[in-house]
């Protein structure tokens, strides 16, 4: 999987046709063979783009107001990507008219040890669901149905409170820097209510229970939006196994709440949105 | 006054930590979830003195908390109690094992800020009741450049007692204060025999002149302190912070960073203040109530912690507020390096 | 240090609805040996915790000249703010810390006429600072104060102005952005009455200025217009502090620390700094 000539031409091309005024891709990080993003807003930098299967971070992370505030933007999409990206446009957060999306027909992207990610072993919509120009073959393949992957299983079948410990020791870890939920294209909120130094609930005291508050919360608002790019455990300092604790929560969201996978369908707004009357509520006292 | 030093080797070295662990409240890295943070140990085996400098934590936190009580207070019908709390952490003695050598130097830059005017009384005790051993890295990390900074990597002050591997299987083990001096006596050097500094100190340098050699990343920091004080307006903090993702990592592993936060949690009638660590990278460090904000935008929020490394500590304490151990480089999600911020932007303002 | 951070308790002894925004609450300790330890000067402030809720940075609004209370007038601004003004009634018992920071000049401005500019909430650092030269109204010449605010409405501390008005000793000018009918006084901006109406005297005269970040741009413009030298205008500038220790890093403007090296600082001291305030 190597797009760099394509991409660096379609970078090229909308610069020229003035339709974009920031490009966001991937570069060498000049250090080692792996990339990082970069945003581009000339033509001069064009050659540093780059795009293969070291193209790792979910880019969309980018279209927050923080980073490309009303601004034209064009920028590189796998499928797990354009998935969060449809989240973003489905709720809201972006417009569609000022972006210009290059599709990838995913093959997968490996890790810095040249590993593929597991991630990407277990993907299930390899091809970009938002594009206005695709690069590679798609697969063609229909969207799965969600299934529970060897994690969850494995977790399911640990004790409760082998479970509970497990997860204990992830928030006793934790320090605090909320790195994870900045990395997270999907936590745009201006004001997030587990980053707030004005909030009693959840303030920023790094004790295992304030620790297990922000990141229960944290993951339960990605309950069956989370579309599993792994933003936010490359982002981690101490290397916690966060899609493990999404893949918990998640899991209870598709077996019960919502029969598609996220962002995969446009204007579906998805079971974190919206009250059906068919929701289970036997588990409510 | 002289110092001891002693040669051993790996077995020495393991029954010397064995000695210390026996008799003192240790800390020293511990691995969890691949990464390495200074923990409370009891046994040899839970713990790596020699971890890897790329996956270690700073131990910052056995000085600053991630999370400190302040205070607590209860609210009763004849009034509002407040006290501080109870708990004393300080009270014992402690060593620190398998320090890296820029990790320890943080402590004499941190002395400076806390030291000044309201003196951090914590923080002092904390530091006079350990002591701290380091282990000398034998080889510089991708993003290491300790060395091409305002300080002597090689003799540090800050450490008490150093451990540096020499030619073959030895190890030398010696004095830096009268701390160490004191701390290297009978019961845990009993097993390892006296060495003078003439037969030590050359195989020492040595070590240190492979270990300098190694450095992929070299820099002039006086030159870098000099031009950055001039460049406050240039636009290339724009571009080298284009794709940082304000995640406020760096502020939380980086040995020096020390803003911190002050918030409450309270329980009906009850409450606890913590003072918590904070990062200038985050959007509303400086957001006031009113909604002005001096820094908006990321770029300036990058110059402020960039400039704040390398040229206000200075200017105020006279130290640079880096020590380059790439923690901040490790971390990032984005690899933001903090040598190649300093370095491009120092060297666009000379273009 | 956590020392330095728990605060002491107070007793809020009287509360004042100044602005429907903006309200006084008068505190004293409720130790009172403390209260009577308890000094300070123009222009220092505290920090002021809502137990449970946090804290905030304001300046004290009353002079230590007056004794037995202090005065903090709190806007309505943020979270904990907004939590001071729905929950915090007379008797009720709030944390202090303080004083810190430095202070108004007094040795450099004793023996000149003063020129006092403040706009909306601003008056509150300068309140202190009027209230200690009246007290020792013998150490000044000619004394001046100029307030303004968007209506009449949110003018504050009305009463005092209404002694100041009738102390013949000072003068006072008052100015409200746009014409209302009750109102019989100036009507424009505060910078623009300054020039017109005011009409200062240069000569050994020192200006304290206090008000929100946009008037103090324009008020030092006209100051320096009308021919003031940077060293005679001295304004307090706002900053998000917490510990107000010199340690938090917050309120850093290059290597100053606003909480303690200001948050006085005159004008040449501001053009030395990086713009970033």
């Amino acid at each position: 999987m190597n797009y760099t000539k394509q991409i660096q031409e379609i970078a090229a091309k909308l610069f020229a046709e003035d339709k974009i005024d920031v490009f966001v891709g991937y570069r060498m990080n000049g250090f080692d063979d792996n990339q990082v993003p970069v945003l581009i807003t000339g033509v001069n930098e064009i050659p540093k783009l780059v795009f293969t299967d070291k193209s790792v971070f979910n880019l969309v992370n980018y279209l927050k107001p923080d980073h490309t505030r009303r601004k034209r933007v064009g920028l590189v999409v796998k499928g797990c990507d354009s998935r969060s990206l449809n989240l973003m446009l489905t709720e809201s957060q972006v417009k569609r008219e000022n972006l210009y999306v290059v599709g990838i027909a995913c093959e997968g992207v490996t890790d810095d040890a040249g590993q593929k990610m597991q991630n990407c072993t277990d993907c299930m919509v390899p091809d970009a669901v938002v594009f206005d120009e695709m690069l590679g073959t798609p697969s063609g393949s229909q969207p799965a149905a969600y299934k529970a992957n060897a994690d969850v299983t494995a977790l399911a079948a640990m004790p409760l409170p082998e479970r509970a410990a497990y997860f204990e020791e992830v928030f006793a870890n934790c320090i605090r820097c909320n790195a994870c939920r900045h990395s997270c294209p999907l936590c745009y909120c201006a004001k997030c209510c587990i980053d707030q130094e004005t909030s009693t609930l959840y303030n920023g005291a790094n004790t295992t229970s304030a620790a297990f508050h922000a990141l229960m919360t944290w993951s339960l608002h990605l309950a069956g939006r989370c579309v599993d790019c792994r933003n936010c455990e490359k982002a981690c300092p101490s290397h916690l196994p966060l899609h493990l604790l999404h893949k918990q929560n998640e899991s209870v969201i598709y077996e019960n709440f919502q029969e598609h996978l996220a962002g995969v369908i446009s204007e579906d707004r998805g079971a974190f949105y919206k009250y059906s009357l068919k929701d289970p509520d036997d588990f409510i006292m | 006054m002289s110092f001891s030093t002693f040669v051993t080797d790996k077995a020495g070295l393991q029954k010397f930590y064995e000695a210390i662990l026996a008799n003192n409240e240790t800390y020293a890295p511990v691995e969890k979830f691949g990464k390495f943070d200074y923990k409370r140990v009891t046994n040899l085996s839970e713990c790596d003195p020699a971890s890897p400098i790329a996956k270690t934590l700073s131990m910052k936190p056995l000085f600053f908390p991630r999370s400190a009580k302040v205070m607590k207070y209860v609210a009763t019908s004849s009034g509002t109690d407040v006290s501080e709390v109870d708990e004393d952490p300080l009270a014992n003695k402690r060593v620190v094992l398998g320090v890296k050598h820029c990790d320890a130097r943080s402590l004499q830059v941190l002395d400076k800020v806390y030291n000044w005017d309201y003196i951090d009384t914590d923080y002092q005790k904390r530091r006079m009741n350990t002591v701290i051993i380091s282990t000398r890295c034998d080889k510089a990390d991708t993003h290491c450049f300790c060395t091409s900074l305002d300080y002597d990597v090689e003799n540090l002050d800050a450490l008490d007692v150093r451990v540096v591997n020499g030619s073959g299987d030895k190890i030398f083990i010696s004095a830096r204060t009268a701390k160490g001096e004191e701390f290297l006596s009978e019961p845990v050097s009993g097993h390892m025999s006296r060495i003078t500094d003439e037969v030590a100190g050359p195989e020492m340098k040595n070590q240190y002149a492979a270990f300098a050699g190694s450095f992929r990343l070299k820099m002039d920091y006086k030159e870098v302190n000099a031009r950055l004080s001039k460049i406050f307006d240039t636009p290339e903090f724009e571009n080298v912070s284009g794709n940082c993702v304000s995640c406020n990592t760096c502020a939380f592993v980086c040995p020096t960073c020390h803003c911190f936060k002050i918030s409450d949690e309270k329980v009906k009638d009850t409450g606890v203040r913590y003072k918590s660590y904070d990062s200038c990278n985050n959007g509303y460090f400086t957001l006031m109530a009113g909604g002005h904000n001096p820094r908006p935008a990321k770029y300036r929020r990058w110059r402020q912690r960039a400039m704040h490394k390398f040229v206000y500590y200075k200017e105020r304490f006279g130290e640079n507020l880096c020590v380059g151990c790439g923690k901040c480089t490790i971390s990032c999600p984005v690899n933001i390096s903090i040598f190649e911020v300093v370095n491009q932007v120092s060297v666009s303002m000379q273009e | 240090m956590e020392k330095l951070l728990v605060p002491t308790i107070c007793k809020v002894d009287k509360v004042i609805q100044e602005t429907p925004d903006i309200r006084t609450y008068r505190l004293k300790f409720r130790d009172e040996g403390l209260m009577e330890q308890f000094t300070f000067l123009p222009g220092q402030f505290v920090e002021f915790s809502l137990l449970g809720s946090g804290e905030c940075t304001f300046c004290i609004a009353s002079s230590a000249t007056r004794k037995g209370y202090f005065d903090c007038s709190i806007k309505k601004a943020g979270v904990v703010t907004a939590d001071i003004h729905t929950n915090i009634e007379e008797g009720d018992e709030v944390g202090i810390r303080g004083p810190f920071g430095n202070w108004f000049p007094l040795d450099d401005i004793k023996g000149k006429n003063l020129l006092f500019v403040g706009g909306g909430i601003g008056l509150a650092p300068l309140r202190s600072l009027i209230q200690f030269c009246i007290d020792n109204r013998g150490d000044y010449k000619d004394f001046t104060i100029l307030y303004g605010a968007r209506t009449s409405a949110d003018l504050c501390y009305k009463d005092e102005i209404k002694e100041w008005q009738d102390n013949k000793s000072l003068r006072v000018v008052l100015t409200i952005d746009k014409p209302e009918e009750t109102w019989n006084d100036n009507v424009g901006v505060v910078p623009k009455i300054l020039e017109e109406v005011v009409k200062p005297v240069i000569e050994n005269t020192s200006v304290i200025t206090c008000g929100p970040p946009i008037m103090i741009k324009y008020t030092i413009q006209s100051l320096l217009k009308l021919g003031f030298a940077d060293k005679d205008i001295i304004t307090t500038l706002e900053m998000k502090m917490q510990c107000g220790l010199g340690k938090c890093g917050r309120c850093n403007i290059g290597s100053t620390y606003v909480c303690k090296d200001g948050p006085v600082f005159t004008n040449e001291q501001l053009k030395s700094l990086p713009d970033e305030f």
